[in-house]
């Protein structure tokens, strides 16, 4: 009876510990062969324009929604001790350091990393991964490289979208709609921030941008099972990179704030 | 020393025993076809000899590098000399057919872009597809796929091809084309070749030697003639193409006589 439970128990955490050692190979593979010849330029372009340009839209609404609702919150909050004016300090604060690197991680992990667990695990049940693997072609080279590297540039570029897009949502309410000074908010927006907030929020982006791609292309690699897999591989990516970008954020912030 | 040497390869999935102890060796320009039932571990073998899976016991080598045991690299430099052509032909449905077919050219060769295309036209109107060259694969019927695949497998010019059921699926017009395809290349170029095929007649054509799997063993590897007169019941039952026989694990539905039949 005990014995069963630590069976159980030992073989989630030899589960756990395989998969995890999966895709840390698989990662570790990715980056060294981004420095291996041939390069793909045509490719990596290619990525560049699913991943990035077609996702402004999605970042730039999302970012204006959230900013929005919360300098409505804060207006509110901060009436009730006759503090108006530290709302867009709050607010500036806020959006920098942690939803507008949160908001457009977890956005794009729905956007472009559930696109590509889905493009390649269907390559994988198709055999066209297998097709690659006898055209002597490296598919973590082929596949998994030009995503990286457009995912990783693209994440932080948005991010500072998303910070230009909060200001303006933040501005829409707290002196559209609150009566607040343009000039007042201009100014005590980015009061409480320093050039090391920039910074740190493209760290954020950059690794978060690192985790949906992984994660994405790893699902997609190790799809199996037909139709079936192909429909569970997004799915299980935006869950598994939504989560590491939640936890990876909150160790960053405590890393890189002290 | 073969070009393809398969020694003791054996394979299970699980309880299931796809491959037990097989050998098979092809020798430089030698044309090898593989016959065998459904499900009779074929395309099994072809991956073991690709990398594509490792064996569980036994190994693989090609041109005396034994495959699961090298790097990446020379692995990946192995397979530039080996063109493989799939069963469910395993086009990139991102790309047109010329890129497919241009593929392994545009990642491995310093041709230029004009090379190329000769190349890749030239492969392609030997499988008469002369002009599908800009139409993606899901615009292609499942024989056209096929010949997409064979022309892309074919077209870096490769030492040593693997096909897995080219014909399966053709008309018999078009399969007596591949087959001379297959021979072409084995005089002009000095092939080694393992062909899968279903085709009897074709297989007689093409085969130097011809192998039966049957039950994950290899029960005959021998010369077209020899193949044809071998006594084995199994083999007899299968160049018959009839159902009853020691081939199948059930037994099939009675037989009616023609006249039943066609009341
Ligand atoms: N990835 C796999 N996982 C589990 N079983 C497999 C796998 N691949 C093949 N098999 C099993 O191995 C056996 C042989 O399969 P294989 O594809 O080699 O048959 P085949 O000889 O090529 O048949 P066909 O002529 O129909 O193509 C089948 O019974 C199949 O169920
Ligand atoms: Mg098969």
């Amino acid at each position: 009876m005990v014995l069963a439970v630590f069976d159980k128990i030992g073989a989630a955490v030899l589960g756990a510990t395989d998969t995890f050692g999966d895709f840390a190979v698989l990662a570790g593979r990715a980056f060294i062969a981004i420095f291996k010849r041939p390069f793909d330029g045509k490719n990596l372009l290619n990525q560049f324009n699913s991943v990035g340009v077609n996702s402004i839209p999605v970042v730039v609404l999302t970012s204006l929604a959230v900013s929005m609702v919360f300098a409505v919150q804060l207006a509110f909050g901060f009436r009730q001790f006759q503090a108006e004016g530290l709302a867009s300090q709050v607010e500036g604060l806020a959006v920098m350091r942690e939803l507008a690197p949160v908001i457009t991680g977890l956005m794009l992990s729905g956007r472009i990393g559930s696109a590509m667990a889905a493009e390649l695990g269907t390559m994988q049940v198709t055999e066209q991964i297998d097709a690659l693997e006898c055209l002597a072609t490296d598919p973590i080279q082929y596949l998994f490289v030009p995503r990286l590297l457009a995912s990783m540039l693209v994440v932080p570029l948005l991010t500072i979208v998303s910070v230009y897009i909060g200001f303006w949502g933040g501005y829409l309410i707290l002196v559209g709609v609150e009566g607040q000074s343009a000039y007042v908010y201009g100014h005590e927006f980015y009061k409480l921030l320093a050039f090391r907030d920039l910074r740190i929020a493209i760290y954020k982006g950059l690794v978060f941008g690192m985790i949906i791609a992984l994660v994405g292309c790893w699902k997609g690699y190790r799809t199996e099972g037909g139709a079936e897999g192909v429909g569970n591989a997004p799915t299980s990516s935006v869950v598994t990179s939504s989560l590491w970008i939640l936890i990876s954020d909150f160790f960053l912030t405590k890393l890189l704030l002290v | 020393m073969p070009v393809i040497d398969v020694v003791n390869l054996s394979k299970a999935f699980g309880p299931k025993v796809v491959l037990s102890k097989v050998n098979l060796q092809v020798e430089e320009g030698e044309s090898l076809v593989v016959l065998g039932g459904s499900g009779s571990g074929k395309t099994v073998l072809l991956r073991n000899i690709m990398g594509l899976l490792t064996p569980d016991s036994g190994h693989v080598a090609v041109e005396g590098k034994i495959i699961a045991e090298l790097s990446r690299e020379d692995l990946f430099t192995v397979r530039q000399s080996i063109g493989m052509c799939f069963q469910m032909a395993a086009l990139f449905d991102s790309m047109t057919v010329f890129e497919n077919v241009a593929f392994g050219l545009r990642r491995h060769h310093k041709m230029t872009e004009d090379e190329i295309r000769a190349r890749v036209e030239e492969c392609l109107g030997m499988v008469g597809l002369k002009d599908t060259d800009k139409l993606k694969p899901a615009e292609l019927s499942g024989g056209m796929k096929r010949r997409v695949g064979f022309a892309r497998a074919i077209a870096l010019k490769p030492k040593i091809l693997l096909f897995d059921e080219p014909t399966t699926g053709l008309d018999p017009v078009m399969t007596d084309v591949i087959g001379r395809i297959i021979l072409d290349l084995k005089h002009e170029l000095g092939v080694t070749s393992i062909t899968i095929t279903h085709d009897l007649k074709s297989a007689f054509e093409i085969g130097d030697r011809i192998a039966m799997l049957f039950r994950g063993e290899c029960i005959a590897c021998q010369a077209p003639a020899d193949f044809k007169a071998n006594p084995h019941p199994v083999i007899q039952q299968f160049l018959r193409g009839d159902a009853d026989g020691p081939f199948l694990q059930d037994p099939p539905p009675p037989k009616r006589n023609p006249q039943e039949a066609h009341a």
